[in-house]
């Protein structure tokens, strides 16, 4: 299935919108489409765009009617898309929520103009999920054969010369990890079950890897150097200022709330004091090792990303708004964290709880009062 | 013929070879530049032939405030290239800014900064445009690699925007009014030649158009926040001209001290600048493009990182070399740079070099220091974009002021003979003053004075001190470098120790050490940023007992120095203050397994103190920290011996407010039922903080022996011995003489008669009893299993 197979698949029937979420290439069509006609910069071979059309795909271009799709450091992107065009795969790592998945398919759609050609990586993933594995009624019948062939996403993003999205590489086994060496070195699967040509898939001109990987679960040191070697590393980090994150938070919430009937926009004070909430647990969370603020703790095991944030806050709206008819305000916060912020570790709630009793009355401003003044709202 | 004027950005290399380009087409009779115009008397001085970066060091005092700033120039200063340039092309050279010591400079260190904070809004923008992380990319993006051809104009067009839109302030609109003084003087005498004024760009449009509007007599209003009627009066017509036809340098105001001299700088210096005090980073790049161009930089800049890579042994494989040098060549392309800019070079190194995810951002995608954490390569990027280079002054320069300050003070304090020892009383005023003086000496690196005996930390009860002063080799040359910190030896120790706290890692013994040697050069009171840093320091401690050291000695000292002069004095109350709110905050998230951690039950009583004998220094108040100490007392989370603690800590707070934690009896049957030596655990927690809890007197008092008595003979001979260490470890916090009380408690409550301290004495150490008693029930065991005891 091509990009345009899905593309049309999904536009047929009652049109995008009765997919939940389509992929970027089809929500973003018509700009790819703009800029593709635009596009006089030289292309690297087997790319739907020049790799300065593809950075304005993904960082945007007010003047040309781009949206902006990732807020991030424009120079993250830049290595990226450099890292692609050359013959290293890209890695990139990360805190949950920090928009990884966002970019690598973005990327893709831009790259490759599919972001469907994606591996997603867990304990259970075999190695025929990743190059190829067989129709059995198909392979009983009629033997090994191009027919009984059923390509996974590697094998076709190679056949095809396109961008392959490896999502959380390093949840997969090490030997299922492994598999990917000789395939990014030597850029070629041998298919030992068939002969004569078709036995050797070569990777055409425009194929290569994004993986994404996240450094909660089980970060990128087991990894084998040799496998390491191969990838290019981009660290991408949450939202460094607190305005880009408010910002960001203050429209996707307000979207989240109108989708569920609520009327009054989310009020600005609020949700600073839940921005600035996320961004101090996460200060205090995120570094391992001895570093940042609070760096001899244990991480907290709940994820501060701006994502959650974006949920919380819908939360909140929707709170104040079905239950008495207003905004949230910072009490329904309190309430909102608990679930968020601590699921269900007591050591995390201690840790909010400890941060509203410690570091909350520290702060000026009414809501952040309100915060504190509603702290034994946070159940015990 | 009008003034020309360069706007430029301070250290900028593409901006000096603008300048030094106009001087040689323009030839011109006058040459402005942007600098303290004190220093116009004594230009030949830094002229003399210097090694590059030298600074102009000024200090000023009065009764109200005491302030130091430095001008730092470097061979790609465009201010140092007007300077030599113009002379060399024969024109009159002038500084025409205000002297450092006049109030427009207040609170700014650095007067070559950029004024980042001012236009952050327009660069912000024009980051966004052009889709750069940080306006120093943006910089080297329009200017330092793209062609000179048109390279003034865009500067032009540039400073416009972002003046433009920023407000100047009373300040800044002071010292152009000022510089356009100057410059309106210029034009007059240079009667038809040209002049070329060289400031910084921000303040470009600003001059131009108050030279312009000056002229006319009219106000010169540009649409950037400047110019406006308020001016005219403070401005213009403040200013006094000299009988020479230019302005007069303002006089410091009668009474003050002021001065500038020159001080040998250092990159380092140059890049340690943070926010917005500093000029560009990475000096010493920015050299290489200035003498070799970007090309040979980003060549050089690659090498040097390897080179220091490869002697650090880390890995870098000819294919990494490869994969970043094309990688930074596909950057290069892709973002447009006709050449490689420092960030691509460093963007490609990052890319090729790093195979882990990285704790800390990239330092060069923010303008931000680097930070603990960082990746051992990105460190080495970072140095090797720094540079080493330091500075020197030409031997006839004339010495800075701190060389004659401390001749004077060694003369004064009779320290001055070479090749003497001195012991020293510190309780003595005078010899305390003596040893100041070495202790500044010390601080600031300078040899030749040795302190072999002495106080080592604020409670060593040592109060003489000998010191074996002697000729030493490099001291001249130590104290002109010194020279940077100040202009006296008491400000230039608490600068230097302000670095050092700066610099220093996020560990206890560091920071007590600055303390200590606060303490003992006495500069506690002289310097806000010395605390403003220490108090900044303790906030990122992270293990709480070596805090809580930290906490005890500062109280300590608080409470009863009588020797350093620092009780009750600032620099201790602020580092109480912040130990004290740290170790409430690093307590309460404390996790770990069973046993007792002394230390850190010494914090928490040092806590206790500093909230019973300073609570008037405290931001947080006895209530808020007995809260805490509650919290921590119910959470089952936290290690026990912390829990006893917290639960003495709050029965030591406790106003009531917060709820009653429980009869202590109570509370001890709870912790018992987790086991002996939980209980062990907790009571060492509890008896570190509140022993009189137990023995002092009272029928609460009683009781709780008589609980702990009924707990531990009700515990089975196997978990006795279990918990028998903690246990015994808990009542070692008793004294002897609390201890034999508690004996005769016992023994009351048995109805026996006889001599408690007999009973705290056994034949043999307890431990090796228990040892006897556990190898005699394994016996016994035994025995049994096998059918082989003794029918009894």
């Amino acid at each position: 299935m091509s990009g345009g197979a899905v593309r049309d698949e999904v536009l047929d029937g009652a049109g995008p919108l009765s997919v939940q979420r389509p992929p970027a290439e089809v929500r973003y069509a018509g700009e790819l489409a703009a800029l593709r006609a635009d596009d006089r910069d030289p292309r690297p071979p087997g790319w739907e765009l020049s790799l300065r059309a593809a950075r304005r795909f993904v960082i945007g271009d007010e003047a040309a009617g781009i949206s902006r799709k990732f807020v991030g450091n424009p120079s993250l992107v830049d290595r990226a898309l450099v890292t692609l065009a050359t013959s290293r795969g890209l890695m990139l790592v990360g805190e949950p929520g920090t928009a990884k998945s966002l970019l690598s398919e973005l990327i893709a759609a831009a790259v490759s103009g599919v972001s469907t050609l994606t591996v997603q990586g867990g304990a259970a993933t075999t190695e025929d999920q990743i190059k190829y594995g067989w129709n059995y009624a198909l392979l009983v019948a009629e033997g090994p054969s191009t027919r009984s062939l059923v390509p996974a996403p590697m094998l076709r993003g190679m056949a095809e010369g396109r961008l392959v999205r490896f999502e959380e590489i390093t949840r997969c086994p090490l030997e299922v990890q492994d598999s990917l060496l000789s395939l990014l070195s030597e850029r070629v699967v041998a298919i030992p079950e068939l002969t004569g040509p078709d036995g050797m898939v070569f990777a055409r001109q425009g194929f290569n890897v994004i993986a994404t990987a996240n450094t909660r679960d089980r970060g990128v040191n087991e990894m084998s150097a040799a496998l390491k070697r191969r990838f290019n590393f981009e660290t991408v980090f949450p939202i460094p200022d607190l305005d880009t994150e408010l910002a960001l938070v203050e429209a996707e919430a307000a979207t989240l709330l109108r989708r569920s009937g609520v009327e009054p926009p989310p009020d600005r004070d609020v949700l600073e004091v839940l921005v600035g909430t996320f961004r101090e647990l996460r200060a205090g969370a995120g570094a391992k090792g001895g570093s940042g603020p609070a760096g001899a703790e244990r991480p907290s095991s709940a994820v501060m990303s701006t994502a959650e944030a974006v949920s919380v806050a819908h939360a909140v709206g929707v709170r104040g708004w079905f239950l008495r008819g207003e905004p949230g305000s910072a009490a329904d916060v309190v309430a909102c964290l608990a679930g968020t912020a601590a699921k269900d570790s007591p050591e995390d709630l201690a840790r909010l709880r400890r941060f509203l009793e410690q570091r909350v009355p520290h702060r000026r401003g009414p809501q952040w009062q309100a915060l504190y003044d509603a702290r034994h709202l946070l159940a015990d | 013929m009008s003034a020309v004027f360069l706007g430029v950005r301070h250290h900028s290399p593409a901006c000096a070879r603008l300048v030094e380009r106009t001087i040689r087409e323009l030839r011109p009779a006058h040459v402005l530049v942007e600098g303290p115009a004190e220093m116009n008397t004594r230009l030949d001085e830094l002229l003399l032939g210097h090694d590059l970066p030298v600074a102009v060091f000024s200090h000023y005092r009065d009764e109200d405030r005491a302030a130091t700033s430095w001008a730092p120039l470097c061979d790609y200063s465009p201010e140092w290239v007007a300077l030599r340039a113009g002379r060399a092309a024969g024109a009159e050279v002038r500084f025409i800014d205000l002297p450092a010591w006049h109030p427009a400079f207040a609170e700014r260190v650095n007067r070559y900064a950029d004024a980042e904070v001012r236009y952050a809004e327009a660069t912000e923008r024009l980051c966004a445009h052009f889709a750069v992380d940080s306006p120093d990319a943006l910089w080297d993006r329009l200017f330092e690699v793209e062609p000179d051809q048109g390279l003034a104009e865009r500067l032009d067009a540039y400073f416009t925007l972002v003046r433009g839109e920023a407000r100047a302030d009373a300040r800044d609109r002071a010292r152009e009014s000022y510089m356009a003084r100057w410059v309106r003087a210029a034009v007059d005498i240079a009667g038809g030649r040209p002049v070329l004024v060289v400031t910084g760009g921000f303040h470009q449009p600003a001059l131009r158009a108050l030279v312009a509007g000056g002229d006319a007599g009219g106000g010169g209003d540009t649409g950037g926040g400047c110019g406006e009627s308020g001016d005219r009066s403070v401005g213009v017509d403040g200013w006094p001209s000299g009988t020479d036809g230019w302005p007069e340098v303002p006089a410091p105001p009668a009474g003050a001290l002021a001065g500038s001299f020159l001080v040998p700088y250092s990159f380092r210096q140059l890049d340690a600048f943070s926010g917005y005090q500093s000029g560009m980073p990475s000096p010493g790049y920015y050299q290489q493009v200035w003498e070799e161009g970007p090309e040979a930089a980003a060549d050089g800049l690659l090498r040097a990182v390897v080179d220091r890579l490869r002697s650090r042994r880390y890995p870098v494989s000819t294919a990494d070399l490869v994969a970043a040098r094309s990688l930074s060549q596909g950057l290069t392309a892709l973002r447009g740079h006709p050449r490689p800019a420092r960030i691509d070079v460093l963007d490609g190194l990052a890319g090729a070099l790093i195979t882990d995810d990285l704790e800390e951002p990239l330092p060069w995608t923010s303008r931000s220091v680097l930070r603990a954490g960082s990746h051992p390569a990105v460190v080495e990027m970072v140095a090797a974009c720094g540079g080493g280079r330091v500075g020197r002054l030409h031997p006839d320069t004339p010495a800075p002021p701190l060389v004659h300050d401390v001749a004077a003070q060694l003369a004064r304090a009779g320290l001055g003979s070479p090749g003497a020892s001195y012991r020293l009383d510190l309780t003595d005023a005078r010899d305390l003053e003596r040893s100041r003086v070495l202790h500044r000496l010390r601080v600031l690196g300078v040899p030749g004075h040795e302190r072999t005996e002495g106080p080592e930390h604020g409670i060593d009860p040592v109060f003489t001190e000998r010191w074996e002063c002697g000729p030493a080799p490099g001291r001249e040359a130590a104290l002109v470098e010194a020279g940077a910190y100040g202009g006296n030896l008491a400000e230039a120790a608490a600068r230097a120790l302000t670095e050092q706290a700066h610099d220093g890692t996020a560990e206890a013994g560091a920071l007590a050490g600055t303390l200590f040697d606060a303490v003992l050069c006495g500069v506690a009171g002289l310097s806000d940023g010395l605390l403003d840093e220490l108090a900044s320091r303790v906030r990122v401690l992270k293990t709480p007992g070596p805090l809580g050291e930290v906490l005890a000695t500062a109280l300590g000292l608080w409470r009863h120095d009588r020797v350093y002069g620092v009780a009750r004095g600032p620099l201790l109350a602020s580092v109480i203050d912040g130990a004290t709110g740290r170790l409430l905050w690093l307590l309460e998230g404390a996790r770990g397994g069973p046993g007792v951690d002394v230390p850190r039950l010494r914090a928490v009583a040092a806590v206790r103190d500093a909230l019973r004998h300073a609570a008037g220094l405290l931001s947080l108040s006895p209530a808020t920290a007995a809260g805490i100490a509650l919290r921590i007392s119910r959470d089952t989370e936290a290690p026990d011996d912390l829990r006893g603690a917290a639960f003495g800590l709050y029965r030591a707070l406790a106003d009531g407010t917060h709820g009653d934690p429980g009869d202590p009896a109570t509370v001890v049957r709870a912790v018992a039922a987790a086991g002996a030596s939980t209980l062990g655990d907790w009571l060492a927690g509890l008896f570190t903080l509140a022993r009189e809890q137990v023995t002092g007197a009272g029928a609460g008092a009683e009781s709780l022996i008589g609980v702990l008595d009924g707990l531990v003979g009700e515990l089975s001979d196997d978990a006795f011995l279990s918990g028998l260490p903690a246990l015994r470890q808990a009542f070692a916090y008793f004294p002897p003489r609390e201890r034999e009380r508690i004996a005769a408690v016992l023994l009351e409550r048995r109805a026996v008669r006889g001599s408690a301290r007999g009973l705290l004495r056994t034949a043999a150490d307890p431990l090796l009893l228990a040892r006897a008693g556990v190898l005699e029930e394994n016996v016994s065991r035994v025995l049994a299993r096998y059918g082989l005891r003794a029918a009894s």
